[in-house]
């Protein structure tokens, strides 16, 4: 049984920097593998952890620093770990980069049953890409996945939680699952798994290797494209309630039309 | 004549439209009256589509009081449960046969399923989660450039796609409805032929029994608590201002920050990964006003804030700032609140 883990690797955001152009300033950011592709991992552990010939690989597409994310997938018990990486692909949207995934996926681990993603990445949260690489590998998908109940080579059983119920979906394989939440254990991979990992070399590829043609990928592939970009601003007319604070705020609140 | 299609979504429950497609109309049909604006010659119609079973004639003259100049009923019974494939495929095959040049999605559960399968068939780009759309003259063409927020919301990117049609999912909460349009128009339904089955059970539904049901939807007033809140180690305050939510007939809610420490309920979660409200007032209660949670409330028309530090960010967005400990101050309201009891 083959699952599959894509992985991003995103920029921190709870440590964004700027260059004074308004750009982001990536060259200054820490990196780190998407939390929710890291659930998606997590779960793909526990279920290659049931099965003796479950076999996990994780796929990155990336510059070459995304080494650093495959081999901390690999620490954390994943078997395999390709790295797709091209200046081509630079600057590709959701849809260029779903192409580049799908191709891959078609050529170098075709017979997987399952394909794991986070529900979206911190960076761009779209949320697309797992859908679209659902539509171009013609699988079926079920997203914002709280728990994977059970999961084998032919079915898998997973559970949606939302504020008003659960609903627990049965889904043939090959699919695709996107999770929303942590629903394993997350292991912290220690010094032991990082050597272990080391014998296990990264496979990259290109866009020729990969066989996907230019005017898919990267700037040229994507419909999309930033127009402008702009730091939200704000006019308010602040004022100040220095006094009769708690008089003031129930003027507001019995004030306002309420019906 | 150009068309803006709106992709309509239904209640599950009573096949009601919701509101988001209200608002969806609404832009489209102000996006409509903004190109002719631009360039004279340029007109769009504005097209609903649903796929369902069953659509009464009610929900059909909202849609047109709302800004549709053409409803349409892809109509089956297979509609009657939800599968994004099944739901894209009949999208689609309908779609090809009446093209539109812009297509607007709800950012909802479903509408974020069906939109992706739609486009990457479609071979085109899809803007997600927009906050905003408008048109923008370049080279004497009229572009249609949708904004998301991206980054945590901390950057805002305005978007264009090279290549028709042009198709973004657009937030809910973000646009006003309308139901002043007065001219009804066609009326529309298509069987589709083919769909795809699909290989998904939903094999059980559990209720969620102590979680209900909570719709900002509405909500006039909206008192949030923010991680100021707490002390002791525990959620007092929290409690607090809910009962003191409940008295005035108002809405509680919270930043992720209260759900991520256990204090209060995601459904009370209100930011760019919670709950988007449009209140008449909405007041914070030691919340510091980190971008996502602004996301989600500062359409609010008069916005408070008690924050014990005054450069807190979230008086950047407030019309009335009060550097206070907001403990105190809800203290101070259940005393008034208790004696008029
Ligand atoms: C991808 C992503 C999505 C997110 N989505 C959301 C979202 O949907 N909603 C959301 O809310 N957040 C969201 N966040 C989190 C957000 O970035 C902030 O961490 C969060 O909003 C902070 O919550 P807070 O203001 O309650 O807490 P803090 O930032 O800790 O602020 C507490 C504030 O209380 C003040 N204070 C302390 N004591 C008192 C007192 N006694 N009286 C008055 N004031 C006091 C402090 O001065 C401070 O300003 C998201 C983050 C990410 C990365």
């Amino acid at each position: 049984m083959n699952i599959i883990v894509c992985i991003k690797q995103v920029p921190d955001v709870d440590d964004i920097k700027w260059t004074k152009e308004n750009n982001l300033d990536r060259n200054n950011m820490l990196s780190k593998i998407n939390p929710y592709d890291e659930y998606a991992l997590n779960a793909a552990i526990k279920i290659k952890s049931r099965f003796k010939e479950a076999k996990v690989t994780v796929i990155s597409m990336g510059p070459k620093q995304a080494q650093d994310v495959l081999n901390f997938a690999l620490a954390k018990g994943a078997n395999r770990a390709i790295l797709l990486s091209d200046k081509a692909f630079a600057g590709s949207d959701t849809l260029a980069t779903s192409k580049i995934l799908a191709a891959a996926i078609k050529k170098y681990c075709p017979d997987f049953s399952l394909i794991l993603t986070g529900q979206m990445a911190v960076d761009g949260d779209t949320q697309q890409v797992p859908l679209s690489l659902a539509q171009l590998l013609e699988i079926p998908e079920i997203t914002n996945i709280t728990e994977i109940c059970n999961a084998d080579k032919n079915v898998a059983i997973v559970s949606v939680k939302t504020d008003l119920k659960i609903d627990i979906y049965e889904i043939n394989t090959p699919c695709l699952l996107a999770l929303k939440t942590e629903c394993e254990e997350n292991y912290i991979p220690k010094i032991d798994d990082y050597i272990r990992a080391q014998n296990i070399p990264i496979e990259e590829y290109d866009i020729n290797d990969i066989g996907i043609n230019k005017e898919d990928v990267g700037v040229i592939g994507s419909p999309t494209m930033v127009y402008r970009a702009f730091r939200p601003e704000i006019h308010k007319d602040t004022k100040e309630i220095k006094e009769d604070i708690t008089k003031k705020i129930l003027d507001f609140l019995l004030k306002v039309d309420n019906k | 004549m150009k068309k803006i299609l709106v992709y309509g979504e239904l209640n599950s429950k009573d096949n009601t439209i919701e509101k988001v497609t209200f608002e969806l109309l609404n832009k489209a049909r102000r996006l409509s009256s903004e190109a002719k604006e631009l360039k004279q010659d340029e007109e769009y119609i504005v097209e609903v589509v649903f796929c369902a079973s069953y659509l009464v004639d009610d929900e059909i003259n909202k849609a047109f009081k709302a800004g549709a100049n053409r409803v349409v009923l892809i109509k089956d019974s297979v509609f009657d449960t939800f599968y994004s494939t099944v739901y894209a495929d009949a999208f689609l095959e309908y779609f090809d046969k009446n093209p539109s040049d812009i297509i607007l999605f709800p950012a909802t559960p479903k509408g974020r399923l069906i939109a992706p399968r739609v486009t990457v068939q479609l071979d085109t780009g899809l803007v997600a989660d927009c906050i905003e759309a408008e048109f923008v003259l370049k080279n004497d063409k009229l572009l249609f450039a949708p904004t998301r927020p991206t980054f945590g919301s901390e950057l805002m990117a305005t978007i264009l796609s090279k290549k028709a049609p042009y198709c973004a999912t657009i937030r809910k909460g973000v646009f006003k409805t309308d139901f002043s349009n007065a001219k009804t128009g066609e009326f529309v339904e298509y069987t589709p032929i083919s769909y795809h089955e699909d290989r998904i059970k939903l094999i059980k539904t559990i209720l969620n029994k102590d979680k209900n049901d909570v719709d900002f939807t509405n909500a006039k007033v909206v008192l949030c608590g923010g991680y100021g809140l707490y002390s002791n180690k525990s959620d007092e305050y929290y409690k607090k201002l809910k009962k003191l939510a409940k008295i005035t007939d108002s809405f509680f809610g919270v930043t992720r920050k209260v759900v991520d420490f256990n204090l209060a309920e995601q459904k009370y979660q209100i930011g760019q990964t919670g709950s988007t409200v449009q209140a008449k007032l909405y007041v914070a209660f030691g919340v510091s006003g980190a971008i996502q949670h602004i996301q989600g409330m500062k359409n609010s028309k008069t916005i408070v804030a008690i924050n014990t530090d005054e450069n807190a960010d979230i008086f950047k967005y407030s019309d009335y700032k009060i550097v206070a400990d907001a403990k105190k101050v809800i203290d101070d309201l259940l005393i008034y609140f208790d004696i008029k009891i």
